[in-house]
């Protein structure tokens, strides 16, 4: 019996296999090489949305486009580049007038993303570990202190730049109709900006973030309850339940830091992209606006570009772009190589208080308000109840439609008073305004600092030369000592001479261990017995601070 | 445009070009951070040391007799210490583990008035665990000035060989010297196998009635306590067979080893003290 199968003619089998697997047709009808050039082309179009190989090489020559213009297929088709416009104004591509401010803050949000995402790889929300971990970022997890450094500078960084984004513009009048809501959204972005970064400060757990995050929350405490809601549920309920609610605690504790560490990593930065997309839609929808001479007044006209104003995204808006980012990476990574590294304090300690705590820089103002008067008024309610709130309104309340400068000297001269006076405040922050501590004490700050190196520990450890220094004169072969002791003798007899009467400055070294110096500054003076009546005579005083330096620990090499 | 890709590729070559060279460096980076961070735990140390623990310890850790015993001593260094109190793990961990939960029992020979507290957070003290490792690398670092002398063998004080007194009730003891056996008592003299004997820290001050029975009068209980037992008979079986009778109120916590340790004199002598005690 016959089994043999039905034998199909050679020619289906091939025209079943094309049918199939179409790149085999191309082989044979164009060659090897050609048919994969065109795959390859078709995917490259697939990937970008529209833009063959012959397009892309076309762009970068600098070529006009061709007509109909395939550049902004990407912007219609695909989905990254369908929220950037296809194409820009001319008169708003150079640095004037947004500076790439907005693009600038944006581009750190993604840096402090991917910097935070490594950092939370080696960190645990817990009083326990978190410090732990930070000693083990830095000491060792390669690149760990890179990686902080980037994130800290980022963040640092992101406040000053959309703090000047939104003077920026306020200044060019960018803000007027139609784009009031944008501005809105902004200031809540900033708002948002300074949480961000404000709840990172205290996942370190060392002493500058407990403390700068206890004055910080310490606000919300003094948060006022309205009326009628003070006569119902007492005058301290949204105070004091706004507290609970940040610190999980009356104190800064575990569930304080748990709490900021979720705001930090997860609340914060998703309501900030939520409004960055909404920003930006806006940004979008109406364009950029022009530099105020470049329109007649109260006309916008962003969005009526004519054809020879045009400038495309793909490729010059894109390039610029991608050597922005490449620029200011490298520069970032410089600063946080060889500028700036985030400082890293003793292990918190809610018993001890360090001297001279103060808020981070951009609360600085707000430490100044508070040193005005009262607690509510200036912490709570003049910033977060009057300030922002202003802020936010501003541009329905500045409705004349000029956006030109000569039209508004009065808005830009009283928004540069406002500026004016926010460094004033942020100023008075600084512990140089009104922080009164004795002037032994504040020597002894001066030199052996509770956090900071100070230059006794910067004397380096070969200098350390033990003995009892009581006339301020070091061995010849320690000039570094030498140099304290002066600095001494300056503050001791001269700059605070008029409140440590015939004082006198010793500094002590003793060999403590092996390789373990223990230093000590002693300050003796006198004071009168009665302030009041000076003919009770003086009595002398001794003020002493102790530290001990190890050989290993080179602070001349950090200081 | 040309001008925007040059720079930017000049700007990633050189990016590249820093973090090749941060990635080279990073090793020895993180090795001096290492270094500077165990230096700062030592001074952290000193000054914990300084407010918390000089005042028992001594300021250079000294020590200061019947109150805390010295630190900055090679016998701490050298593990001495370590095999007297019949610790099982390393020098720090013994060190850390006495400052952590403290010594609620002391070494036995040992004659301190106070009890060491705990000190860490996890034992109700009040340090937390990375203050708790400052000190024991502070209390470590005295070990430095004793490396040279741990490097050459540890010479164990010769004690001349001694027959052990032993356990049996029937031994015939020699004399005994009451003068003697209140020093041995007192931990003033070492026992037959050179090390003092402990008894006052238990049985005189504080400790007694509440630790064990107080010294004063034993004399004239010992022969009340079990019928048929001598005063004399008494004394020896209890300190030979510490847990054979255990006086009402109290716990068997008497060390077991006396017969091993002490000669026939030493019994002798100890048992003559007591019997002046009436």
């Amino acid at each position: 019996m016959s089994t043999e199968a039905p034998v199909r003619p050679r020619n289906e089998l091939k025209e079943y296999v094309y049918e199939h697997i179409p790149f085999l047709r191309d082989v044979e009808e164009k060659g090897l090489k050609r048919a994969i050039l065109a795959k390859a082309d078709e995917t490259v179009v697939r990937i970008t949305a529209g833009l063959g190989v012959a397009d892309i090489r076309s762009a970068l020559r600098g070529e006009p486009p061709p007509r109909p213009n395939p550049r902004t297929k990407p912007h219609t088709d695909g989905f990254i580049l369908h929220i950037r416009p296809a194409y820009y104004h001319k008169d708003v591509t150079g640095i004037y007038p947004t500076f790439r401010l907005g693009w600038l803050s944006f581009y750190f949000f993604i840096v402090e993303t991917i910097t935070g995402l490594f950092l939370m790889i080696f960190y645990t929300p817990s009083p326990q570990a978190a410090y732990g971990n930070m000693l083990n970022i830095l000491s060792n997890v390669p690149f760990g202190r890179l990686m902080r450094d980037i994130h800290r500078v980022g963040a640092e960084a992101m406040v000053a730049i959309v703090a000047l984004h939104m003077l920026r513009t306020f200044i060019t009048g960018s803000y007027k109709k139609p784009r009031q809501f944008t501005w809105l959204t902004g200031v809540i972005l900033l708002l948002f900006t300074i949480f961000l970064s404000f709840s990172g400060y205290l996942l370190p757990w060392d002493q500058l973030a407990f403390w700068a995050v206890t004055i910080g929350t310490s606000m919300a405490e003094a948060s006022p309850t309205p009326w009628p809601l003070n006569v119902i549920l007492g005058p301290d309920f949204i105070g004091t339940n706004a507290n609970l609610l940040l610190r999980g605690a009356p104190d800064i504790g575990a569930g304080g830091l748990l709490r900021f560490y979720l705001l930090h990593v997860f609340m914060l930065p998703l309501l900030t992209f939520l409004f960055f997309f909404v920003h930006y839609y806006k940004v979008v929808l109406h364009g950029h606006s022009l530099p105020p001479e470049k329109e007649p007044i109260g006309e916008d006209t962003a969005r009526k570009v004519p054809m020879d104003r045009r400038v495309y995204f793909i490729p010059d808006i894109l390039t610029s772009e991608m050597m922005l980012t490449a620029v200011v990476s490298l520069i970032t990574i410089a600063i946080a190589l060889f500028v700036h590294h985030a400082p890293l304090e003793h292990h918190a300690d809610p018993q001890a208080t360090p001297l001279h705590t103060t808020a981070p820089w951009y609360f600085l103002w707000i430490q100044g308000l508070l040193k005005l008067g009262d607690k509510t008024f200036f912490g709570v309610i003049l910033p977060f109840g009057i300030v922002f709130p202003f802020l936010a309104v501003l541009p329905y309340l500045e409705v004349a439609p000029s956006r030109r400068y000569a039209d508004r000297r009065l808005g830009i001269s009283l928004g540069l008073v406002a500026a004016a006076v926010l460094v004033i405040l942020t100023w008075m922050g600084t512990p140089a305004y009104r922080v009164q501590t004795s002037a032994d004490q504040e020597i002894g700050q001066i030199l052996i600092p509770g956090e900071q190196v100070g230059p006794v520990r910067a004397i380096p450890y070969d200098q350390l030369i033990s003995g009892v220094y009581d006339n301020y004169t070091a061995p010849p072969n320690a000039p570094q000592l030498q140099a304290v002791l002066n600095e001494l003798k300056q503050l001791v007899t001269e700059r605070y001479a008029h409140e440590l009467i015939g004082g006198q400055g010793i500094l002590i070294i003793e060999d403590w261990q092996t390789d373990l110096k223990k230093i000590t500054l002693r300050i003796v003076f006198q004071v009168p017995k009665n302030p009041e009546n000076l003919a009770e005579g003086l009595e002398s005083r001794t003020f002493e601070k102790t530290t001990y330096v190890h050989r290993q620990s080179n602070y001349a090499g950090e200081h | 445009m040309t001008l925007r890709v040059m720079i930017g590729t000049l700007a990633v070559v050189l990016t590249i070009a820093l973090l090749t060279w941060t990635a080279i460096n990073e090793p020895a980076r993180m090795e001096a951070f290492a270094a500077g961070q165990a230096g700062r735990s030592i001074e952290n140390g000193a000054l914990l040391f300084e407010s918390n623990c000089a005042p028992c310890h001594g300021k250079q850790g000294e020590g200061i007799p019947t109150v805390a015993p010295a630190l900055n001593t090679p016998e701490l260094f050298n593990g001495q210490r370590v095999r007297e109190a019949q610790f099982a793990g390393s020098v720090r961990d013994f060190i850390k583990l006495t400052i952590a939960a403290g010594r609620p029992i002391p070494t036995q020979g040992s004659n301190y008035s106070a009890r060491m507290p705990t000190w860490s957070q996890r034992f109700g003290g009040p340090l937390r665990d990375d203050q708790v490792d400052d000190l024991v690398n502070f209390v470590m670092n005295w070990g430095k000035a004793y490396e040279a002398a741990a490097a050459t063998p540890v010479v164990t004080p010769t004690v001349a060989a001694f027959q052990p007194v032993g356990t049996d009730l029937n031994v015939q003891l020699p004399p005994g010297d009451a003068a003697r056996g209140q020093a041995l008592f007192n931990s003033q003299q070492p026992l037959a196998d050179g090390k003092p004997a402990g008894c006052q820290g238990c049985h005189t001050g504080a400790a007694a009635g509440s630790i064990a029975p107080p010294v004063e009068g034993v004399a004239t209980r010992a022969g009340t306590r079990e019928p048929g037992l001598s005063a004399e008979q008494y004394l020896h079986k209890s300190i030979v067979q510490p847990d054979a009778f255990v006086v009402q109120g109290f716990n068997p916590v008497m060390p077991k080893d006396f017969g091993q340790r002490m000669s026939a004199q030493d019994l002798a002598d100890i048992i003559a003290y007591l019997m002046t005690l009436k």
